[in-house]
């Protein structure tokens, strides 16, 4: 798909940390890179606040109570603070809910990676019947009827609802959910103030001894790759084929996409499955080498940290990614009628 | 080994044009040389003798083209396991010249940690593994890296130093140097940490400008991320990044400069679809890569002009021809590139 990068960072003069905006372009965090739009689906406000209605609205679930934002909560880091989030008459998936956070970075989306855009990506829960358990037909039959957004997706998009805008609206919506400009940000830009010694020193060990950055690498700290980091194994084998389903390449078996760590302190519990309720669970994880498995990545071996390092590392990731600027989002007050 | 050294086949029919001279479409005219090669890696064209040597799990190889014959030049590497489905077996790699006299031999047999470059005097004489003139590293785990560098794919010699990619640990993802004092390589060092210079795993092919003022490097990228590589330029003298360029391809393989165009050429593997893999044209344009697709290949891995701009490629393949073990082959395309 071609895409219009919109040259944020030519309309944004950083100086020490701060940003100033210059264009009437949605502003990104400092830290982080230009932002790039599909080329059919530019940002307008408009259309943001259309994304951001059709987002905390629960008609688009077949009970009226399950909308986006039930499992992509804002107050919860926009995952929703459960292992597996419960859908449709309480139904639960084996995956945990990812973060809407900085998703507009991601090549792919899901933890498989089997949208490869926002756009493709936001129909996908309506329609899954253990999460919303609409069909598009239906949930855009319930748009329809409602005079508020037949009037907002004719002023955004000139056109009636349908599935492809009610993604387009929503996409645009979640491309605005980012975190930068956290110490982390600061500190790399030469302010050594901006994060504690143990902050630093669990820097230097993610970028170093403990191999975080083989995969967490970047401004938004995912290589956008899929890994098996031996998780969600069960005597040697893995129990969710992962990317395989996608690639149907058997290195892909268990593997899983890099998730973000900006915002990691908000986001558990941890891991494609849920399964680890706080951040020293998965360092120990990988300082024990994963769980064997005849997938598990070459990244993935015994790292021999210490107690102290495991300390270190945790502070970095919750203290540098935590963002002063964290993106909360207030759900609306009023949906249309 | 010995048997399948012994195997080594030379297609004797390819001096009849009308046998094995194929032209696809738009493709330029090519010709395959040598057949039975196992994971072919590295192409290197000697510039005054024109001899080619290949790289490929068993060894490295010599082909004349006056007599068209190939023989072993070394043989009795170890061999090392690439993926993890699939799976390559691999030997030595990446292929560079050291005052005409002497090759370079990037390797892959070994874990990581273990892995070294050699050099061989280039006698005529077969030789095996451990006749080499000088071994450089291993660059064992350290501070540099988390468990020790290897995969050395790709080679490139100027009179300075040697410079080698390390496709090993992607926590640095380093292209490693070896200066060269009084015609002597030194001490194998971590060179520049590319990884952390562009966000993006795995530097495996390696060139330098036509003026030699600048290395080019190919990153390769995620293996199983498509559309991920990059073109990226840096001083060979001071290790900085010049510039880093998206290209769309998915996984180069191989970079080389046509004597008689002074265009770039790649090679990508394309290791989530093979059939996207082949030989493509790099035309940049400011911050921008066009690539042109010249022809297909089937996991194509190395590519080398020789002075009259005749191109030689290696690839993997599939189809392992009658009477062969292996896929893979050398392939010699026409000048005009």
């Amino acid at each position: 798909m071609k895409k219009t990068i919109f040259a944020f960072s030519t309309s944004i003069l950083v100086m020490g940390g701060f940003s100033f905006l210059l264009a009437d372009e949605p502003a990104v965090p400092f830290g982080l890179p230009a932002l790039e739009h599909p080329e059919d689906n530019p940002p307008t406000p408009e259309k943001i606040e259309l994304g951001k209605l059709l987002y905390f609205d629960p008609r688009l679930s077949r009970n009226n109570d399950i909308s986006c934002a039930t499992c992509h909560d804002p107050n919860k880091g926009w995952s929703n603070g459960e292992p597996n989030a419960a859908g449709f008459e309480g139904k639960r998936g084996d995956r945990n809910s990812p973060t809407v956070i900085n998703s507009a970075y991601y090549t792919t989306q899901f933890w498989d990676g089997r949208a490869a855009t926002l756009e493709h990506q936001a129909l996908g829960p309506i329609a899954n019947p253990i999460e919303m358990n609409m069909s598009l037909d239906e949930a855009i039959g319930r748009i329809q009827k409602s005079k508020g957004y037949q009037e907002r997706f004719q002023q955004v998009f000139g056109s009636e609802p349908s599935p492809e805008l009610v993604a387009k609206a929503i996409a645009a919506f979640e491309r605005t959910v980012l975190s930068g400009n956290a110490p982390y940000d600061k500190y790399v830009a030469g302010d050594e103030t901006a994060m504690s010694e143990s902050a630093v020193r669990g820097w230097k060990l993610f970028k170093g001894a403990a191999n975080c950055s083989a995969c967490h690498s970047g401004a938004n700290f995912t290589d956008n790759a899929f890994h098996n980091i031996g998780v969600g194994v069960k005597d040697g084998k893995n129990t969710d084929v992962g990317r395989f389903a996608v690639s149907n390449l058997e290195g892909d078996t268990g593997a899983f996409k890099t998730p973000t760590l900006r915002e990691i302190a908000r986001t558990g519990p941890y891991m494609h499955n849920g399964s680890m309720e706080t951040l020293e669970e998965v360092v120990q994880h990988y300082n024990k080498g994963g769980n064997a498995n005849p997938y598990l990545d070459e990244e993935i071996f015994e790292l021999g940290l210490s107690e102290q390092d495991i300390a270190d590392l945790v502070t970095f990731m919750k203290e540098g990614l935590s963002s002063e600027d964290y993106p909360l989002v207030e759900a609306p007050t009023d949906l249309p009628d | 080994m010995l048997k399948k050294a012994k195997r080594l086949a030379v297609l004797t029919g390819c001096l009849s044009l009308s046998l094995v001279c194929f032209a696809y479409g738009e493709e330029p005219e090519h010709e395959t040389l040598v057949i039975d090669l196992d994971n072919p890696c590295g192409v290197l064209v000697h510039p005054e003798t024109g001899k080619v040597y290949t790289a490929s799990k068993l060894g490295v190889h010599c082909y004349t083209p006056a007599d068209h014959k190939a023989v072993f030049e070394v043989s009795e590497f170890p061999e090392d396991i690439y993926g993890k489905g699939p799976k390559y077996d691999i030997g030595p790699l990446g292929l560079g010249l050291l005052n005409n006299e002497h090759l370079v031999v990037g390797d892959g047999s070994r874990p990581d940690g273990e892995e070294l470059v050699r050099v061989y005097k280039l006698d005529g004489k077969k030789k095996s593994e451990g006749d080499a003139v000088y071994t450089l590293g291993p660059i064992t785990a350290g501070e540099k890296s988390a468990k020790g560098e290897g995969n050395f794919y790709g080679v490139a010699v100027n009179e300075s130093a040697i410079f080698v990619t390390c496709n090993g640990d992607d926590t640095k993802g380093w292209v490693s140097k070896a200066d060269i004092v009084d015609g002597k390589p030194q001490e194998l060092v971590p060179f520049i940490a590319t990884k952390e210079a562009t966000g993006t795993d795995a530097p495996v092919a390696i060139t330098f400008t036509p003026d030699g003022s600048e290395l080019v490097i190919g990153q390769m990228g995620e293996m199983n991320v498509a559309n991920d590589s990059l073109l990226t330029f840096y001083d060979p003298g001071t290790g900085e990044l010049k510039r880093s360029l998206k290209t769309e391809l998915s996984d180069i393989a191989g970079l080389a400069y046509s004597p008689q165009t002074g265009k770039l050429y790649a090679v990508d593997f394309s290791w989530v679809d093979s059939t996207k893999g082949g030989l493509f044209e790099l035309a940049v344009d400011g911050e921008t890569v066009n690539a042109t697709k010249i022809m297909s290949l089937d996991k194509p891995t190395s590519l080398a002009f020789d002075k009259e701009g005749q191109l030689y490629l290696t690839q993997f393949g599939s189809e392992v021809p009658e009477g062969a073990e292996s896929a893979g082959s050398l392939i010699r395309v026409e000048p005009g590139l």
